[in-house]
């Protein structure tokens, strides 16, 4: 033989030997996978075979109104001690699943409510029921069957804190996706400068753009029902007041506070214009003899700011009343009318406002009664007072009028005033010029915790003095005529103003962007959701 | 700018002449002819002056005040004259951290130091809002008792200092 041969013959013997191995191997890699299976088939049989709880789980088929089950679904925030061991229904979200070996912890939420409810093994659940619930994902609808508990220890973490629910069966109504755009406990959670614990929160855009998820939260459901409760009382009060209710349109065929922030929309073969304010309508309405109206509605302006106070659309709470003889008749009616809501507010909604400053902590709104009142004049002095250097006739930066908001608290202790007398060159066209003082006029704006929720003032109500201020102010009259005509025959002396319903929320709350009190806001960079 | 602080502090120190000052450099260094040769830059200047009237507890009574003066005087001149916004925050909160519990800048009683760097800070402070020196404060106070120190105060226009706080804590 030769030495290739041999060295061919330890290569075989070699690779036979290899070969073995690999055989060797693979057998029992084989067998395990045999012996696994076998197992597995085996669980199964057993898993099937031992589930007795089958129709007490599962995936419910969607709801298309097949029929009309005559159930009772609870209420969570009904759920006291009063309820135990009774066998209730209710439809809620699933906020958070634990499990813990036989049991399983789930927290089911309704709006700012939620409550404990376990899912043991035992005679009611079977250990499938158990793994079902725990991989149900976050902020699925279920419906559940369970009975009420009365527990010994407080549940700090749920709102109701003396009962659990055990659950007997669970069923869900509607699934949602594992992977959410964002957590609700992150977006609830305040944001804590320099958090060791470094966890996290959610930032804005994210939010606005996740808007149904982020509105879920306890503190989203609290702010915007205390928005929906200033526009009822404010309602309540001036139809209290006698005031009647009024619809202004907006689409219109001239700007009404200037050309420069409007919206223009194609009007078939012309323009129109989205309105800036419902102000000539709701001076036309008096001129009709309505008296007092007020008027609720979307305000469109074009202002290309990106401020955390500035929205493109936002809903103004606007007031116009004829007086008898001095415009501070009309002041009096609107200060009255915001110590009302402040009042309504502080009364019936302080649940709401708890919520809130769990998560955004802020000073309670104070105000006097009777309301505040400070001439410009006076503003002015007490901003000079404090280093400050302006002219008489200047108009009031936004820092300035921040630091006279904290003038005025440090000094009066109210978050809420008016400052009266403003001068006639920085207000519009249709405001009534003071007669004993030619440099300022018969105008007032209001401030809550420093910033302007208010501008108002006596209009002009005689159609020539109109027609010279507006020449003054270089407006083209073609564009006004119709407004300027609705003064020709009688019109009664009146006044009035316009409040931001976002902007009044944001302040009593003590909030810091405006986009946080407007459901889907609109500002020049957000046009969705 | 550098002679009317002179001039100032020539008043303060009751020196019935006022000096001839000519300046030197782009920088324009303030340069003083004395008797015994020209006396260039601010602090050399100042130095000059408090010996001319006769005052050498405004410069320290020991050598230990001495040294804690002089550091004062080259802090105005290094870290504080021509300093950016940027700059000029630093300086601001190191002050405030270091008159916590001082009265003077120096010891206990009034220096040269606190003189020079008051009018050296004049034009920060003047710059700030409300709620900045309301922040600060431990260098309003400060500040406050300089603008008020009699006699030292002639060439700057007074700084507004309110009585009360305006801003509580927790404000944005």
């Amino acid at each position: 033989m030769t030495n290739e041969d041999a060295q061919g013959s330890t290569a075989e013997e070699a690779q036979s030997k290899k070969g073995l191995k690999k055989q060797q191997k693979e057998a029992e890699k084989a067998a395990k996978k045999a012996e696994k299976q076998a197992k597995l088939a085996a669980e199964q049989q057993g898993t099937e075979e031992d589930d007795f709880a089958k129709d007490q789980y599962g995936n419910s088929v969607m709801i298309q109104s097949q029929e009309k089950l005559d159930r009772e679904l609870h209420r969570i925030q009904d759920l006291t001690p009063e309820k135990a061991d009774k066998l209730i229904w209710l439809r809620a979200r699933v906020h958070t699943s634990r499990a813990k070996g036989k049991q399983c912890f789930l927290v089911l939420r309704q709006q700012q409510f939620n409550v404990q409810a376990l899912v043991a093994v035992g005679d009611r659940a079977s250990k499938q029921m158990v793994k079902f619930a725990a991989n149900v994902n976050k902020e699925s609808i279920v419906d559940v069957e369970a009975v009420v508990k009365k527990v010994e220890q407080k549940i700090e973490s749920c709102t109701q804190q003396e009962v659990e629910l055990h659950v007997e069966k669970i069923f869900v109504v509607s699934q949602a996706e594992a992977r959410l755009p964002l957590q609700l406990e992150d977006a609830a959670r305040p944001e804590v400068e320099g958090d060791e614990d470094g966890r996290a929160t959610v930032n804005q855009d994210t939010r606005l753009d996740n808007r149904v998820i982020d509105l879920r939260t306890t503190t989203s459901q609290a702010i915007f029902r205390l928005q929906a409760g200033v526009c009822m009382l404010f309602r309540e009060t001036l139809t209290n007041k006698g005031f009647v209710e009024i619809q202004t349109p907006k689409i219109i065929s001239a700007a009404s506070e200037g050309g420069a922030n409007v919206f223009t929309v194609s009007y078939f073969k012309t323009s129109a214009y989205l309105a800036q304010s419902p102000q000539l309508y709701k001076q036309m309405c008096i001129c009709a003899d309505f008296d007092k109206v007020f008027c609720v509605g979307p305000v469109f302006r074009a202002e290309d700011s990106n401020t955390h106070r500035h929205l493109t659309e936002f809903v103004g709470l606007d007031i116009e009343m004829a007086f008898n003889y001095h415009y501070h008749e009309v002041i009096d009616s609107i200060t009255e009318t915001m110590v009302q809501i402040f009042k309504g507010l502080r009364d019936r909604f302080q649940t709401e406002i708890q919520a809130v400053n769990k998560q955004y902590p802020s000073e309670p709104f104070r105000f006097l009664e009777p309301t505040l009142r400070l001439e410009y004049t006076e503003g002015v002095a007490m901003l000079r007072q404090a280093g400050v250097e302006m002219g008489d006739e200047d108009d009031l930066s936004t820092p300035n009028e921040k630091l006279l908001g904290r003038l005025v608290k440090e000094k009066y202790d109210t978050d809420f005033y008016v400052l009266d007398k403003y001068p006639l060159s920085v207000r519009p066209f249709y405001t009534m010029p003071d007669p004993s003082n030619p440099k300022y006029s018969n105008s007032y704006d209001m401030f809550m915790r420093g910033e302007e929720i208010l501008s108002g003032a006596q209009r002009v109500h005689d159609a020539q003095l109109l027609t010279e201020r507006a020449v003054h102010h270089q407006i083209d009259l073609e564009k006004i005529k119709a407004y300027i005509d609705s003064f020709r025959y009688g019109a009664p002396p009146h006044g009035g103003g316009g409040i931001g319903l976002e902007r009044v929320c944001m302040l009593y709350l003590g909030l810091h962007n405006i986009r946080q009190t407007s459901m889907f806001p609109r500002d020049p960079k957000r046009l969705t959701p | 700018m550098a002679l009317k602080e002179l001039s100032s502090l020539e008043k303060f120190l009751g020196l019935k002449k006022p000096n001839k000052y000519s300046t030197q450099g782009d920088n324009k260094v303030p340069v003083l002819q004395t008797n015994s040769g020209p006396a260039v830059g601010l602090l050399t200047v100042c130095s000059h002056l408090v010996k001319e009237a006769k005052r050498p507890e405004l410069l320290g009574t020991s050598a230990e005040h001495r040294a804690l003066v002089q550091q004062w005087l080259e802090y105005r001149t290094t870290k504080v004259d021509g300093c950016s916004r940027e700059e000029a925050k630093t300086v601001l909160k190191d002050l405030n951290l270091y008159l916590q519990d001082k009265v003077y800048l120096a010891g206990h009683c009034f220096t040269l130091a606190d003189a020079l760097m008051y009018y050296g800070l004049h034009p920060l402070v003047v710059e700030l809002a409300v709620q900045e020196k309301e922040q600060h404060v431990n260098v309003t106070r400060w500040f406050d008792h300089m603008q008020h120190y009699p006699g030292l105060r002639h060439h700057l226009p007074p700084v507004v200092v309110l009585r009360n706080r305006v801003y509580t804590s927790g404000h944005h």
